[in-house]
């Protein structure tokens, strides 16, 4: 039956037609920060409306221009390696604390562990967003405002993180702690030298969860780092697009360079953030 | 045999005591600090000042035209918000789920906004949709539409924000709708296709309720999560034009951080805060306490 073929042709192509602009619809956004962030400030605007605003010009020595004129403004690396900084350690120290409380809760036997447990996962509820205000009164009481620890440090420990490695350590069977102890080991060596390194999965879910959350936090530091030099990028974007004078070009070149280290997050530890799904409902943490 | 399980007891809080002290001091007291603050009158400007004022606060607050107006702009928000986000991220995983050239291209570039973070989405779409030079508007001119104030407008400036969430977001629940498809076991659907069921009642009998677990999961998450709305207005619109796009937690943020009066802020705190608490709640009694963290 041809007539059949040609139907199905035509609805494949026709298909293929309607998804591949829905596709255009997620990613126009995006070229046009991309090609804009390399062309000059005026032909930004002159190719609005046209195909040409999703195009690079023909001169690529000047593809660089609004990245160098960017760079000789701000100290654009300074945030780079702030936002490394924090994440960095932000990331790791998750790792250490959350792993320390999952192993504890999992493998010890302690008055009040199920109690502790119990609140800790009601914690849970409570809004986070919604507390910023007294929270920033606590750092400032510790007299770390404006400081990198005040940025890092109420990131550290989070309940949900500390339920996945106790979960993880729940299914290690007890029989290879009490033969390690026959030879002599003690429960921090258990933990650092058999139980971290099984546990890989969950430190490579919990890091890369960290990371961006950490990497995309703005309204924390904005509220608690006051000197420009401390800045995480996220809160250098709003600096620069507040700056005048503002040039489109510049501002287009701080949200590419801002968001290329997160691609390369994403694109190696995808798999990993499948696992961590359901923590969050949004993009948002 | 060097230690029991009673001996490891002593040591155990060595290993939970780091974390639980860092959520005592930047959850449990904030938290704790909120109710006490809500009573008084406490300034940052003048923080000696600090007077028991009872439940004047609360009472201010029902009172307070722009608080109201700020619950009624998030209500907007997550009314408009869930069916759109939710409902985009199913039809691309239903998109990408089916085998097709390009499948991989696809995929990327449903999930692309999801790598760019709320700050990010944000100013980009500040000029995208600037109404005099912007992208959209230049778009929209080659057919002939005239120019959209977008978010200068008090009542479009919602409705952009929304469908910017919804485009940075829809991605990621797409993933979450997709694991969810390829856990139906293709047996069934053959079996379907073999009792005379076509596609579409393939789709309503099999699919829908097969991934009901997963949308539930999506659902609640997001409706949670949208109640807690602030990145986008705080850098978009300052909550203006005329109040239309303020949210709680940035009522809040301003309240308590730009204008200094913690007492006030901590009584929003106090009821905003537990009416997100008990959605909380109510979402876990609906997924059924499996997914209680």
């Amino acid at each position: 039956m041809p007539n059949h073929n040609y139907k199905k042709m035509a609805n494949t192509i026709i298909s293929t037609i309607l998804i591949t602009l829905l596709a255009l619809l997620f990613l126009f956004p995006l070229v046009w920060m991309l090609v804009s962030s390399m062309k000059p400030e005026a032909a930004i605007y002159k190719d609005i409306g046209g195909i040409k605003a999703f195009l690079p010009s023909f001169d690529i020595g000047s593809w660089g221009t609004a990245y160098r004129e960017l760079l000789s403004r701000f100290n654009v690396f300074i945030y780079l390696l702030n936002s490394i900084f924090y994440g960095l350690s932000v990331t790791i120290g998750s790792i250490i604390v959350n792993s320390l409380a999952g192993y504890g809760f999992s493998k010890f036997r302690f008055r009040g562990r199920k109690m502790l447990f119990g609140l800790l996962l009601a914690l849970l509820v409570i809004p986070g967003e919604t507390i910023i205000i007294q929270k920033f009164q606590i750092v400032r009481s510790m007299g770390i405002l404006n400081t990198p620890l005040a940025v890092i440090f109420p990131s550290l420990a989070a309940p949900f993180y500390i339920y996945m490695f106790k979960n993880f350590f729940d299914a290690i069977s007890d029989d290879v702690i009490e033969s390690a102890q026959l030879e002599g080991a003690s429960m921090f060596t258990i933990y650092w030298r058999i139980m971290l390194p099984m546990a890989k999965p969950a430190i490579a879910t919990v890091g890369t969860l960290s990371f961006i959350g950490s990497w995309n936090d703005y309204i924390w530091p904005l509220m608690v780092l006051t000197d420009s030099n401390r800045f995480p990028l996220q809160v250098a974007i709003t600096n620069i697009n507040n700056t005048q004078p503002v040039y489109m070009n510049q501002v287009m070149a701080i949200l590419t360079i801002s968001t290329i280290p997160l691609i390369i997050v994403y694109v190696f530890f995808q798999k990993y953030l499948v696992q961590g799904l359901g923590a969050s409902g949004t993009g948002e943490k | 045999m060097r230690s029991t399980l009673s001996a490891r007891s002593k040591q155990a809080w060595l290993y939970v005591a780091p974390a639980l002290l860092l959520l005592t001091l930047f959850l449990f007291v904030p938290a704790a600090l909120s109710i006490y603050y809500s009573l008084t009158d406490y300034n940052m400007l003048a923080p000696q000042a600090k007077t028991f004022i009872g439940l004047g606060n609360y009472f201010k607050l029902f009172g307070d035209p722009i608080f109201w107006k700020s619950v009624k702009n998030v209500g907007q928000f997550v009314l408009f918000v869930m069916p759109l986000q939710v409902g985009t991220a199913l039809g691309l995983a239903l998109i990408v789920h089916k085998q097709r050239p390009g499948n991989t291209f696809f995929k990327i570039s449903f999930f692309a906004p999801v790598v760019v973070s709320l700050v990010v989405t944000s100013v980009l779409w500040l000029y995208i949709l600037n109404p005099e030079q912007g992208l959209l508007n230049g778009i929209l001119a080659q057919f002939g539409i005239k120019a959209q104030p977008f978010l200068t407008s008090p009542t479009q400036a919602m409705f952009a924000i929304i469908g910017i969430s919804a485009w940075q977001g829809a991605g990621y629940q797409m993933l979450i709708f997709l694991a969810g498809l390829q856990n139906i076991p293709s047996d069934v659907y053959e079996a379907a296709t073999i009792d005379g069921a076509n596609k579409w009642e393939r789709f309503i009998h099999i699919t829908l309720p097969m991934l009901k677990p997963t949308s539930v999961m999506i659902l609640t998450t997001t409706f949670i999560d949208a109640f807690k709305l602030i990145i986008q207005p705080m850098v978009m619109t300052q909550g203006g034009p005329m109040d239309s796009t303020i949210t709680p937690v940035y009522y809040i943020y301003r309240t308590g951080f730009t204008d200094r009066s913690l007492g006030y802020a901590s009584a929003m705190t106090m009821v905003y805060g537990l009416a997100i608490i008990i959605f909380t709640i109510c979402q876990r009694k609906i997924t059924g306490g499996d997914n209680n963290a």
